[in-house]
């Protein structure tokens, strides 16, 4: 540093608190161009000759987009064509104020050595930095900071002999104009892409912006004007508005819930309905309604309606597709309805879906189907429709206009061909908000380097446990191990067992890049034949995976037991280990059940099992449930990656072995860092259900005269344990398959924010995740918990801040939630794929559940489950009588109760490309005009069957 | 307070020399001695100005802050003071040693300046018996050489010329409830009148005559001093005896006279000094402490 120059910045936040802070204006910013060499910098990223081929500018230029431009424009940016641009500190930080996820993804063009972004530091420098003047807002101001920058950028570079100039890009007339006036070369963002020779397809991929107002959409105003964001938030204080997450309907795009939390737990639900009363809100924004008078609530309508067919030219066909809701709406119950007043965050993601070609060829306006049904078509704009026919693609919307019957949106990118495996996975992970890019640089820059070997003063800081009998038992193929066992006798008689934990936290310190991009992704999903890391794969399959025969790192948790398993003494230790094998959960069997075997391995995989047994009673003992689902693992085919059989996953004893001692260790570490830290603990609980839960489950035991009782775990528990039908043996696990289904969603929270710990399922009093930390972050924050209260390691400010845990635990709780739904649309990817392979299949199958119209259906050897409609659009229907108390629908003159056995046929129906599905249809019981007959009969009728 | 010894001579060559009105740095008896201003000087407060007046240092600082009206008077801010004798002034103020002086000081400064005839306390009223601005008004004594009083309320008066309080918005809704909301301009602000702001002069009896802007060495010699608070207009808003001696009726109308004669002719140029100052704006060059 040459120079530094101190200037006073002031601001005012929130309340009326002056905050003074320092500014430091420096003269050794360097303008980092290659053709500059008036400034002393090291290395430069602009490029000398930055071309892009442009019809508006022939010589060699540098970008400077605007803020709005940036905000707006990121999927442009962000295509390799766009290189050598500058971004500006103001529009860097305007940015990362006004959007956290572009201001993500503009780091991350950034970063990227290829496109040679530059972030000017146009604020501290001491010829850019401007003063806010009298009378000029914050906009202005940051529009001037750009200008002057800009022009700083075209004097400095005046020397340059191939011409080099910087291009201002906005959409600001204002701005233009001014930046116009003082002698800048400026374009509107729309005009210079489109002016780029080689790449047309790039204009497809601008957002349509305010001002140039949609030609297509009629002056008629279809939707009640927004109100401003002040007068919401008056309103919402007042009472007269309410605010809440907008969640569309599935099944009728004329209907939406918004779910209004409120203080403690419970929630309420406001009805809307109708599009001038969904006033533009699109699934999970944050809106404000008003609830209409009392006389005008409605309530839910069964009709299942779908958004298809033509593009609607806005107004006119309304009044017809709200008939249909109108006359549902006339009976039954009514519930609270209302309208969306305004709308308070948007949340706007880029969505899947599919295109709808315009009829009229030529025409770059089309429809675009989100494959999420409770996501608007949107309009967009291309000149690619041939090309994109049939792929998957990424939409994202840009706004909804008021007089516009669809939001306004453009094209990001394409995912490939429909129904290829790759894009549907792919398609798969963005829907359910998975983070699946590969890891960036900066992330990886925190791993440690190789070749990787443990220290002395590592060695000096750890228990050495090499020495003992330590292995592994886990699923087959498992690259990721992050626990390992070992169990020995002391000699005074007492056992030793111990449970050995990958020390990921050893590796991944808080707070940088790696901490924070795992933190952001909470767990690892694993998808049929894929897994999608949480931590980069050199942590997560080696360096703390707990692999047989090297030396790694473990967070030991180890017990004294005496031969009743009653633990006598519990210690945590940082330590190092050695696994002595790997073992899989049938060759660990293999090893317990052979009575020849009697090496060291085996004789701890016994006593463990010994224990696990013993600590397994006692639990069920307490009243723990073991409840039931059908799981299913997929046969892959080697090569083509495609499923070639799949099987039901099998639980031997060795599962529940390594289980036992994972919930021993989770309880011990929960109950150690709540006694260290009863504010921050991280810690899981599992409310016990609502008995309302539980009212199919009782039914359904009913029908077979069985009594549930559930007042408590334990009742629930033993109450399954007696219920069993003579001649029908599977009639446990489908109950045990029902009252999973009643249970709630187990979370993570913090221990300062809650009181009630009880996990329910597990019958404990306090529970947390240790075991896995190369999977989940919740079990990164417990490490590091514990470490603190065993003084193996520092803490920090996060840590130790209660709120900060709370926002922390949200974020795991939606992760885990998005990754359970994307595991099981990944199996139910592959079941589709396994079934098309297989054409027509004819199952037995037992009926799960029954509803007004239909049967649900599952089939123990898939695991599948599917729905069977008796009644249908087009024709008509059966003759159907639904009596709510069985609940029993009768069909024609049979009857259908809970637990039928049914045989069905399975096929695929991939009528709707976007939405294929499994469909079942009746062979057994033989019903006129519902079921089907079996498929070797009538072999080649795969879809007509259905419309006879 | 800070003292200094005076010897019996030096006594009578001080008492002489008032009688004749010479004083020993060469001054009259109602003669100021050389005074130095700088205004917006502490860049986190609202207002602050820095006064030297001989060798006696202070600064002031103001910040404005919202708080709820006394109920006495709902439609009206007010101020609070605070004087810190820092140990810088004197070896005597530490500890706990100032802390006697600091709180007589603020209770006068708290006498003449909280008043509706000296601010316009309505003008700091948000919204009557709810909001309402309160200036903390924080007085750093950092040298003492006599006639604090007059020193820190030139310094005050510099302050709260210099006070620029963000300007704030009453927003209501259909159902009354109120909320503040703040300009996002920080030049969005509003100054205060400071026409009727007075300044404090103190007059030393010393022998049979009185002095303004008694050194330490005068107030040696003097046994009581009479504070009073003058207008821009020359009308008495305030007077306070100081000092063990006692003072007799006739002296006491002599010194209020001067007194009003001495604040009238310090208001002039002090406000003179100060738009002047304002009207520099950014492009001042601030002396602040190292100057």
């Amino acid at each position: 540093m040459l120079k530094s120059k101190t200037f006073v910045k002031k601001t005012r936040s929130g309340g009326v608190v002056k905050i003074v802070r320092e500014h430091y204006l420096r003269d050794d910013i360097w303008c980092g161009s290659e053709a500059c060499n008036e400034c002393k910098q090291e290395s430069t990223v602009l490029q000398k000759d930055a071309c892009i081929e442009s019809n508006l500018c022939s010589f060699p230029h540098y970008l400077v987009p605007d803020t709005n431009v940036v905000l707006h424009q990121i999927d442009v940016l962000e295509d390799p064509v766009i290189r050598n641009v500058i971004i500006l500190q103001t529009v860097l930080q305007e940015v990362r104020h006004r959007s956290a996820p572009v201001y993500k993804r503009l780091k991350d063009v950034i970063h990227e050595k290829e496109k040679f972004f530059y972030t000017f530091t146009n604020e501290h420098h001491r010829e850019t930095f401007i003063e806010r003047e009298p009378g000029e807002t914050a906009n202005d101001r940051n529009d001037r900071a750009i200008r002057v920058a800009a022009k700083w950028y075209s004097q400095h570079l005046k020397s340059d002999k191939n011409g080099l100039q910087v291009v201002l890009l906005t959409n600001d007339q204002g701005n233009k104009n001014k930046a116009e006036e003082s002698g800048l070369l400026v374009y509107r963002c729309e005009e210079y892409i489109k002016s780029l020779i080689a790449n047309p397809e790039l204009v497809d991929r601008l957002a349509l912006s305010n001002d140039d107002k949609n030609e297509v959409t009629s002056s008629k105003v279809l939707y009640p004007e927004h109100l401003p964001l002040s007068k919401i938030q008056t309103g919402i204080k007042s009472g007269s508005f309410i605010q809440g997450t907008f969640r569309a309907s599935r099944d009728n795009y004329l209907e939406a819930t918004v779910f209004i939390q409120k203080e403690g737990d419970d929630s309420t639900e406001v009805l809307i309905q109708g599009l001038q009363h969904l006033n533009r809100a699109v699934h999970q924004d944050v809106v404000a309604v008003q609830l209409l008078p009392q006389n005008q609530w409605v309530a839910p309508s069964s009709v299942v309606l779908q958004d298809d067919g033509a593009a609607k030219d806005d107004s006119v066909e309304e009044g017809e597709e709200e008939k249909a809701l109108r006359i549902s709406a006339a009976e039954a119950a009514r519930k609270p309805t209302g309208k969306v007043v305004g709308i308070i965050k948007r949340n706007w993601r880029p969505f899947c879906g599919m295109l709808n070609v315009s009829q009229i060829k030529e025409s770059t306006r089309h429809l675009f189907t989100p494959a999420d049904r409770r996501i608007p078509r949107i309009r967009i704009e291309t000149r690619q429709a041939s090309s994109l026919v049939g792929n998957r693609i990424m939409v994202a919307i840009d706004g909804w206009p008021k007089d516009s019957r669809y939001p306004n949106g453009h094209f990001v990118r394409s995912l490939g061909g429909a129904g290829e495996k790759e894009t549907e996975e792919e398609v798969l992970l963005l829907e359910h908000d998975v983070p699946h890019q590969a890891f960036s640089q900066a992330v990886l820059s925190f791993l440690p380097k190789l070749p990787w070997a443990i220290t002395k003063e590592d060695l000096a800081k750890r228990e050495d446990l090499r020495q003992l009998t330590v292995c592994s038992v886990d699923p087959p193929g498992c690259t990721d191990i992050d626990d390992a066992l070992h169990c020995r006798e002391l000699e005074n008689g007492n056992l030793e067992v111990g449970v050995h934990i990958a020390d990921v936290s050893h590796f991944i310190r808080p707070g940088n890049a790696l901490d924070k991009e795992a933190a952001n992704r909470g767990t690892t999903v694993y998808m049929c034949g894929k897994r999608i890391d949480m931590v980069p794969e050199l942590l997560s399959s080696n360096l703390c995976s707990l692999r047989s025969n090297v030396e790694r790192f473990a967070f030991s948790c180890i017990w004294e037991m005496n031969h009743e398993a009653k633990i006598l003494k519990t210690r945590f230790t940082k330590s190092v280990i050695n696994s002595k094998a790997s073992l899989t959960y049938a060759e660990a069997q293999m090893r317990i059940d052979d009575v020849n075997k009697n090496d060291d391995i085996t004789k701890s995989l016994r006593g463990l099992n010994k224990l696990a047994k013993i600590l397994k009673r006692g639990r069920i003992e307490k009243g723990a449930l073991t409840l039931s689902s059908l799981e299913v693992r997929f046969h892959i085919d080697s090569e083509t990656h495609d499923p070639i059989d799949l099987q039901t996953k099998e639980l031997m004893e060795t599962n529940s072995m390594v289980e036992e001692f994972m919930l021993l260790a989770n309880i011990s570490v929960a109950q150690k860092i709540y006694d260290e830290f009863s504010e921050c603990a991280l810690l899981r609980k599992h409310p016990a259900p609502p008995p309302s839960n539980y009212e199919i489950l009782l039914k359904a035991a009913k029908s077979k005269n069985v009594e549930i009782h559930t007042d408590s775990a334990k009742a629930l528990a033993d109450s399954l344990d007696m219920a069993r039908v003579d001649h029908f043996p599977y009639f446990n696990t489908l109950l045990r398959i029902l009252a999973t289904r009643c249970m709630m969603q187990a979370v993570y929270f913090c221990s300062g924010m809650d009181s009630d710990f009880h996990h329910y399922g597990l019958a404990s009093s306090i529970y947390t995740h240790f075991t896995s930390p190369i999977r989940r972050y919740s079990d990164i924050i417990v490490h590091r918990l514990l470490a603190v209260a065993i003084g193996a390691d520092s803490t920090y400010p996060d840590l130790m801040d209660k709120h900060k845990q709370s926002a922390l635990c949200n974020n795991l709780n939606y992760r885990h939630k998005m990754a359970q739904y994307a595991q099981r649309a990944s199996v139910a990817f592959h079941t589709q794929l396994f079934f098309k392979s297989r054409g027509i299949i004819n199952e037995e199958g037992y009926v799960l559940f029954v509803r007004k119209n239909a049967i649900i259906v599952l089939i123990p050897k898939f695991g599948l489950e599917g729905t069977v409609f008796f009644d249908r659009k087009d024709k008509n229907n059966p003759n159907l009588v639904f009596d709510e108390e069985g609940p029993t629908p009768k069909v024609e003159q049979h009857t259908f109760h809970i637990f039928d056995k049914v045989k069905v046929t399975v096929s695929l129906d991939d009528t709707n490309i976007q939405h294929q599905k499994i469909r079942m249809a009746l062979t057994d019981p033989v019903i006129p005009g519902v079921s089907v007959p079996p498929p070797d009969v009538e072999p080649q009728a795969k879809k007509p069957k259905l419309d006879r | 307070m800070a003292t200094v010894k005076v010897s019996e001579a030096e006594k009578v060559y001080i008492l002489h020399g008032i009688r004749d009105d010479l004083r020993v740095d060469g001054r009259g008896c109602e003669d100021y001695r050389h005074m130095e201003i700088e205004t917006d000087v502490v860049s986190n407060t609202d207002g602050s100005a820095k006064v030297t007046l001989g060798h006696t240092a202070v600064l002031v600082g103001i910040k404005a802050e919202i708080g709820k009206p006394r109920p006495l008077v709902p439609d009206e801010g007010y101020l609070e003071f605070f004087v810190d004798c820092s140990a810088n002034a004197t070896p005597e103020f530490e500890g706990r040693g100032g802390e006697e002086l600091g709180t007589e000081l603020s209770n006068t400064l708290y006498k003449v300046f909280n008043n509706k005839n000296s601010i316009e306390l309505k003008s700091l009223c948000i919204s009557a018996g709810e909001h309402c601005w309160v200036l903390y008004v924080d007085v750093l004594l950092l040298q003492c050489d006599g006639n604090l009083y007059d020193a820190i309320s030139v310094a005050i008066k510099a302050a709260l010329f210099n006070t620029k309080i963000p300007r704030v918005h009453i927003s209501s809704d259909e159902e009354g409830t109120k909320e503040i909301e703040l300009s996002d301009d920080p030049y969005d602000c509003m100054r205060l009148d400071v026409s009727n702001v007075p300044c404090i002069v103190t007059l030393c009896k010393v022998g049979h005559r009185h002095v303004v802007d008694a050194t330490l060495q005068e107030k040696a010699c003097s046994v009581a001093s009479l504070i009073i608070s003058v207008t821009q207009k020359g009308t008495v808003t305030c007077s306070r005896k100081v000092g063990g001696g006692s003072l007799d009726p006739e002296s006491i109308f002599e010194m209020t006279e001067a007194g009003k004669r001495v604040g009238k002719a310090l208001h002039a140029p002090l406000m003179n000094l100060l738009q002047q100052e304002e009207s520099l704006g950014k492009k001042r060059q601030k002396v602040g402490f190292l100057g």
